[in-house]
């Protein structure tokens, strides 16, 4: 993490941390629901880009927000955050949640989203393909489905039982469910998604035990100007299992 | 005040017939299959848990206590209104306390009609706790545990209003819109039935309790702490201008008396365990869903759950919780102990626990009705 700098601002009174390095245009990263897996893995883009890595409200290093209770909340988030940050246009990159959360935006302000790349994207009802119900399946249970390669996510993980860490998660899930406890999906987000016409790169795990690659081409019927990269032997935190796809969505983007 | 004690049965109506391989399931709550569910045995369940809570109204107990719990062999009072309504024409004298339904869970308009018509129906024998509900209650239920007592809050304020203004009224809150706030039955008790809440001691119930000027009864927490929660309500709710009376602090215990302690250990001990490792056997996940409780409760309870290993030590739990097994002497004493330390004159005894045999709960609440209620009574409560 030794290019990021740390930033710290107050956005409709929340505390938001966010870490940016690079120069150039900007490079917006949308993280998970969890925050463990870490973002170090985008450093190589900010060879080229402005790359800016912010927390979500309720999630790692950013302040709660218990008024953020669905996900256009979090839009209107970034609307204020984008305009403090002096951003206009970007490269938008969303893991899971963040995903979501990517796909929303670039729907609403689709001029703003040059190019759009979506990582295992949560968000979509797939009956034939269901979404784990990650609220439902116990901690410890969920970590090792995340990925496929466990070493590759143990590193970042307590050893013995730490409260502080229990805490953290418990949080996370917290900001979680106070979005999707009662609507784990929304039905109308399926019918805004043709707005999404920048050119998307939709990137799944073939091993992906939390959100089935089946429904890559289900955002890809949904998207206009979207192609899909499956990276084989990869689980659901994509660039955990394999780190070369950083590079080739960084060719993407470009 | 003090001189007048009061004895409550509190009842869990357990479903006992756990199949031979029920050890095999993590959990008996949430997701504990429901094909085990037997209606003709539940049907003679009910019957002999009437019975007894019948009885309990002929021993002279002041009040019978019923509660609710979903998708669970702990309790088949899913819905605690329809089991105390078939209870009030079958009893006299008992006050009918439900502990109660989870106000969040219902529309508040319903919930406020229900507990006047019983209130009517009994000509004012009703009691209400509100609790929050346990964890594995949100599982159960398309309720948000995150809004949970934002929820909880809005739902009791609109109850309130329903009973105590004179209709039609307005509400408009978060949650919930009423454009004719009107209920017909009101409550036969003024300004309503004696209300309490319930909970497991996080700082927010409490604070509630004390805004409210509720009652409040923790539940399974051990007694040191139980007593800093009284405490902690009697000082807040006192910052709120309301006096909390010894009788608003009902202090949930289980209790067994036999001739002698040797056969009160024999005839009990078997229930409890089961009913701690088998009826209350749940997950650290269901205990806790998201947004239930704060993280720093969260982060206490986790650090308590860590350190309860170990199988089940009768001695250390019935130290550590309210647990009264043994003569009638013996159990009058500690109940006797208790009262003073917690400020109480409100005692709420379970008497029946887990797959426990119809004689040995009737024998239970007859000897506690005829040797340890006299006894306690003599020497008088909390003041």
């Amino acid at each position: 993490m030794s290019k990021f700098v740390r930033e710290e601002l107050t956005v409709d009174g929340v505390k938001t941390v966010v870490y940016s390095a690079g120069k150039g245009e900007p490079l917006v990263l949308f993280h998970g629901a969890g925050t463990v897996d870490g973002f170090d893995f985008a450093e190589p883009w900010a060879e080229k880009f402005r790359v800016i890595v912010p927390y979500h409200p309720g999630f790692g290093e950013s302040g709660d927000d218990p008024t953020i209770t669905d996900i256009h909340d979090y839009v209107m988030h970034y609307l204020e955050l984008f305009d403090a940050l002096k951003v206009d246009t970007m490269r938008l990159v969303g893991l899971s949640m963040g995903g979501y959360l990517a796909a929303k935006f670039a729907s609403e302000h689709g001029h703003r989203v040059k190019k759009l790349v979506l990582m295992a994207p949560y968000g979509l009802h797939v009956p034939e393909h269901p979404t784990l119900d990650i609220i439902a399946t116990p901690g410890e249970e969920l970590v090792p489905m995340l990925v496929s390669n466990f070493d590759a996510l143990k590193k970042r993980l307590p050893e013995k039982p730490d409260m502080e860490f229990i805490g953290a998660r418990y949080r996370e899930a917290t900001s979680f469910a106070r979005l999707f406890w009662e609507h784990p999906t929304d039905p109308k987000f399926r019918r805004h998604l043709h707005r999404v016409k920048m050119p998307t790169l939709i990137v799944w795990g073939d091993e992906d035990k939390v959100i089935p690659v089946q429904q890559a081409q289900t955002w890809r019927g949904l998207i206009p100007n979207a192609e899909v990269m499956v990276v084989k032997g990869a689980g659901h935190i994509v660039q955990l299992d394999k780190p070369e796809t950083v590079d080739a969505i960084g060719r993407f983007l470009v | 005040m003090g001189a007048a004690l009061r004895f409550d049965v509190m009842h869990f109506m357990p479903y006992v017939h756990l199949p031979e391989n029920h050890k095999d399931f993590k959990t008996t709550w949430v997701s504990f299959p429901n094909k085990f569910y037997d209606p003709e045995k539940a049907h003679e369940l009910y019957q002999r848990y009437f019975e007894q809570l019948i009885l309990a109204d002929r021993l002279g107990f002041d009040a019978i206590v019923l509660n609710e719990h979903h998708n669970t062999v702990y309790s088949m009072m899913a819905t605690p209104s329809v089991v105390a309504s078939a209870l009030i024409p079958q009893t006299k004298k008992a006050r009918i306390c439900i502990w109660g339904v989870p106000p969040n869970f219902m529309l508040p308009n319903r919930l406020a009609e229900e507990y006047a018509i019983m209130d009517v129906m009994s000509k004012g024998r009703l009691e209400i706790a509100f609790p929050l509900g346990t964890g594995m209650e949100y599982w159960s239920n398309p309720v948000s545990p995150v809004t949970a007592r934002e929820k909880f809050k809005e739902s009791l304020k609109v109850m309130l209003q329903a009973w105590t203004a004179d209709g039609p009224t307005t509400h408009q809150g978060k949650f919930y819109t009423y454009r004719y706030l009107n209920p017909w039955p009101r409550p036969y008790q003024k300004p309503h039935p004696p209300c309490y809440i319930v909970g497991s001691g996080s700082p927010e119930t409490i604070e509630l309790a004390a805004e409210l000027g509720f009652g409040y009864s923790s539940v399974f927490v051990p007694q040191k702490v139980a007593q800093d929660l009284n405490q902690r309500l009697r000082a807040r709710a006192a910052d709120f201008g309301h006096t909390i009376r010894p009788d608003q602090l009902p202090l949930l215990n289980f209790v067994y008396v036999a001739e002698t302690e040797e056969q009160a250990e024999r005839e009990y001990i078997v229930h409890l365990q089961r009913f701690f490792e088998d009826y209350a056997r749940s997950t650290p996940q269901w205990l806790a869903p998201p947004g239930y409780l704060s993280v720093d409760q969260l982060k206490i309870r986790a650090a308590g759950a860590d350190k309860m290993h170990g199988g089940f030590d009768f001695k250390a739990i019935s130290s550590a919780f309210f647990i009264a097994v043994g003569t009638p002497e013996k159990v009058a004493n500690l109940i006797g102990e208790w009262t003073h330390r917690m400020g109480t004159n409100h005692i709420n005894s379970v008497m029946h626990v887990a797959d426990m045999p119809h004689w040995k709960a009737v024998k239970n609440m007859t000897l506690f009705a005829e040797q340890v209620m006299p006894r306690l009574r003599q020497a008088g409560g909390a003041q």
